[in-house]
């Protein structure tokens, strides 16, 4: 047999194959490693793997939640071990074939060069990896994983066990009729708020920087800086008082801005069609100083023989802003301007500060303008419906991450090649 | 080189789903329940509400005194403190007794967070029968009540010189000279919590009562009685006794601000309104609820706090027996000198320390006419599509009758969709 493959095969416990290539150093570590490894983690594994399969089966003893995150942690430290014990089996098989073909191993000086040298940016990355692992990608698996239970107040811990379900909670969003109903109107809406307000916001701030930035303009920092202002005010802060404005009797919108151009008061707080109005215009208020700011910025930064060389062919104003400034401005700033879209798709403070999501409507288990992510808020809080919400979530971040995906591939901005 | 990986992979797999085989300690170490009376604990943890620590110190002190058991009183605000316990309970670090709103009785139970506990008839004889009813789920008590609230008259002194007798009287004073104010009378009928007094005294429910226990499937909110209530509210709106403007979610916001400006001669709302209005600088006078025009009472809904013992604690019969303590007669008699919480309990009701405040007597009196909020979970299915038939009625786009049929059809969906077992 070749040194390789009995290397390998001997590490199947961690370290004997570094042991049978020479390397005791190496070896002694993997193998204290690997007893640290299950010394620490046995008990913790051992409950976790039962508990995410069964999710307890004995009340009060076992609570459901608990179980499913220790399972995930489990499977986690599970993945972390398996990759280790794959490293090791590799590094055994490696300096075997190094044996076979009858070359040097490293010595322990070379090997800890080797790892100073090679690895230095993992080493560098390692930790935050490892904190990512458990800050981001855990909570992201846990709330998958409860989509796929039966999580809700009538099953919840200490009380009841919770189970696996399969596919349940997404059949039943789309099967029952109430769920399905506002499923569609809901999402109908979400739809067309992210486009209309986001596209309203990108479009005032760009009109508005390029406005600015002619040369006839006047005065232009006190200009900048009162537009500005919008965004320097905290969010909530400008909605809860937009909220007061658009209040249908005592709001100044009807009373001072209406009526004195003789127009009724509107139902702005009552009729959701004037809700939805009002709520593009907030977000539009909000959030066109931001891209008003970004685009002037890129507008500095385009040569002006661009424009001397278009002046000389004899291109209009018009035909200038159209070939020449919109398209340097979307191309660089794409990518934020997409961000943009998938910030209201989850613009959560904005619908639910202003009117929670209503007027309430007939027939339909969320409000008028609740969008996704509010009327997810509303499952979770005032119906315990998790497993619910957390279907709904994942059949949200699917739309949004397939569609972020879609459009960073289709962006130029992200190739290297520059457009100048 | 995949082959040769891959079965030591399959193995390592293979051990660790074996090793799988979960927990094999015995259960018995759990339970909190085998506690006998005899065995005295060192130390019971009771959460008290926010800033009513005062209310209950003296109490504890002489509990303290006569059974020689230390207590520890935490202030957490009582909302926070059902999450509290979901994450502090399993985890050994959590309180004995809790402070809970009766609403949030049933969710509790269901969720096996809280306890019933075991007092005898004299004890509960105390207290109001409503405030027992509030505390009761699936027929088992499950706490004792500390105090009481419900929506109450509250009028300007300076614009009206007494409470009416009868809506019909405010009705009257609204269409008349409104004591100089802007509005005689306002009420956030929007809002399902305060127009359930008017839609109940018209002899409508939410959940039939069967003998204690609420039948989530009997939905009374479309009968006759809550027709005419619906009527009578839109009647206020219709004729613009009621501005469009306090329809809605931030309607409350907008009553109180119109009542603290001097705007509004009379408003309707709850205790816990009393201190903002004094402070903007209103003499306030308070008085139950005017009559409906036919005759009956407005039937308010009742909110009861109280003192849970939690699920987790291994000392429930002595959490029983603070709780009974610190919410006897005594206690709750210091307790209202202290924080002003209004108790449920009947001999106070004519205790001269409540009868003469004015505010307290019209809390208590009007507490006794209403009903308990419902507290089983199918609760929180009504709120919207019952604030959402409201709203339809009073801007007009939908008659009482209609609405409210709507409503009871979406609050039955919802309740088959989330709360089916």
């Amino acid at each position: 047999m070749t040194h390789r493959k009995t290397a390998a095969l001997l590490s199947i416990i961690p370290g004997m194959g570094q042991f049978y290539n020479k390397q005791f150093v190496k070896g002694f570590a993997f193998l204290f490693l690997a007893v640290c490894y299950f010394i620490a983690f046995l008990d913790f594994l051992n409950i976790g793997l039962w508990g995410i399969v069964t999710l307890g089966t004995e009340v009060p003893r076992d609570h459901s939640i608990f179980l499913l995150v220790n399972g995930v942690i489990s499977i986690l430290v599970v993945g972390i071990g398996l990759a280790f014990y794959y490293f090791n089996l590799y590094d055994a098989y490696q300096n075997g074939k190094k044996r076979d073909n009858g070359l040097e191993l490293s010595t322990l000086k070379e090997q800890y060069h080797n790892v100073v040298d090679k690895g230095f940016p993992y080493l560098m990355v390692g930790p935050g990896f490892l904190l990512l692992i458990f800050v981001v990608i855990f909570p992201i698996i846990f709330m998958l994983l409860l989509a796929f239970t039966n999580y809700n107040l009538y099953n919840s811990p200490p009380a009841k066990l919770v189970d696996w379900v399969g596919f349940k909670n997404f059949i039943e969003i789309f099967s029952l009729d109430i769920w399905r109903e506002t499923f569609v109107s809901v999402f109908a809406w979400t739809i067309i708020w992210t486009f209309t307000a986001t596209t309203l916001q990108v479009a005032v701030g760009i009109f508005l920087a390029v406005v600015l930035n002619q040369k006839e303009i006047k005065f232009k920092g006190v200009i900048r800086t009162l537009l500005i202002l919008p965004w320097a005010v905290p969010a909530f802060v400008s909605i809860l008082i937009f909220s007061g404005l658009f209040n249908d009797t005592f709001g100044a919108i009807n009373q001072s801005i209406l009526a004195p151009l003789g127009i009724d008061s509107l139902p702005w707080m009552t009729d959701p069609f004037y809700t939805k109005i009002a709520l593009i215009f907030i977000q539009s208020w909000l959030g066109f100083p931001f891209v008003m700011a970004m685009t002037t910025g890129v507008l500095q930064s385009i040569p002006g023989e661009l424009y001397e060389a278009a002046t000389v062919d004899g291109a209009s104003n018009w035909d200038k802003f159209r070939k020449i400034t919109l398209p340097m401005i979307l191309f660089t700033t794409a990518p934020i301007l997409i961000t943009q879209y998938t910030f209201n798709f989850n613009n959560f403070n904005v619908i639910y500060l202003f009117n929670n999501g209503g007027p309430a409507v007939a027939d339909q288990n969320a409000g008028g303008t609740d969008i996704l992510i509010s009327w997810i808020y509303n499952l979770t809080m005032t119906s315990a419906q998790y497993s619910k919400a957390a279907a709904v979530t994942v059949l949200l971040s699917l739309i949004i991450v397939s569609l972020a995906l879609w459009q960073f591939r289709k962006t130029k901005s992200f190739k290297d090649e520059g457009m100048i | 080189m995949k082959k040769l990986l891959a079965l030591p992979l399959t193995f390592a797999l293979a051990a660790s789903a074996l090793a799988a085989c979960g927990p094999q300690e015995d259960s018995s170490s759990t339970g909190g329940k085998k506690e006998t009376a005899s065995d005295k604990p060192e130390k019971l943890v009771i959460w008290e509400d926010q800033e009513k620590g005062a209310g209950t110190e003296d109490a504890i002190k002489k509990f303290e005194e006569k059974h020689g058991i230390k207590v520890e009183l935490k202030e957490i605000p009582m909302l926070d403190q059902q999450e509290k316990l979901r994450l502090d309970g399993p985890a050994k670090k959590g309180p004995d007794v809790i402070t809970t709103p009766h609403d949030r009785v049933g969710p509790l139970a269901i969720e096996g967070l809280i306890a019933p506990i075991e007092i005898s008839d004299d004890v509960t004889k105390l207290y109001t029968e409503s405030s027992i009813n509030a505390l009761t789920y699936d027929g088992k008590l499950y706490g004792l009540p500390k105090s009481t609230e419900t929506p109450v008259f509250i009028y300007n002194k300076k614009q009206m010189t007494e409470a009416p007798e009868s809506l019909d009287d405010v009705l009257a004073f609204s269409k008349g000279d409104k004591g100089g104010a802007q509005y005689g009378f306002l009420a956030n009928w929007t809002d399902f919590y305060f127009a359930n007094g008017i839609l109940s005294g018209y002899g409508s429910y939410v959940f039939k009562d069967d003998n204690g226990t609420l039948n989530p499937e009997d939905l009374g909110l479309a009968n006759e009685g809550a027709v005419e209530g619906l009527d009578y509210i839109t009647s206020w709106y219709k004729d613009g006794l009621f501005p469009k403007g306090i329809i809605g979610e931030k309607a409350g916001q907008t009553i109180d601000g119109l009542f603290q400006e001097g705007k509004v001669a009379s408003v309707m709302n709850g205790p816990w309104s009393f201190q903002g209005y004094k402070d903007a600088g209103i003499d306030i006078g308070v008085a139950p609820m005017p009559k409906l025009p036919n005759g009956e009472y407005v039937k308010t809904f009742i909110g009861v706090k109280g003192y849970n013992v939690s699920a987790f604690s291994e000392n429930q019969e002595w959490a029983a027996k603070l709780v009974e303590f610190i919410t006897n007669e005594e206690s709750a008699k210091t307790r209202f000198e202290k924080t002003a919480e209004i108790p449920p309990v009947v001999s106070l009701m004519e205790d001269p320390l409540i009868a003469d405040n004015e505010a307290a007597k019209a809390v208590a009196v009007q507490s006794e006419r209403g009903v308990p909020m419902p507290n089983i979970p199918e609760m929180a299915e009504v709120w919207a599509p019952a604030a959402n038939a409201l709203q339809l009625s009073a801007t007009g786009k939908s008659e009482p009758k209609a609405a409210l049929e709507s409503a009871v059809k979406t609050i039955g969906q919802n309740i088959k969709a989330n709360h089916s077992k």
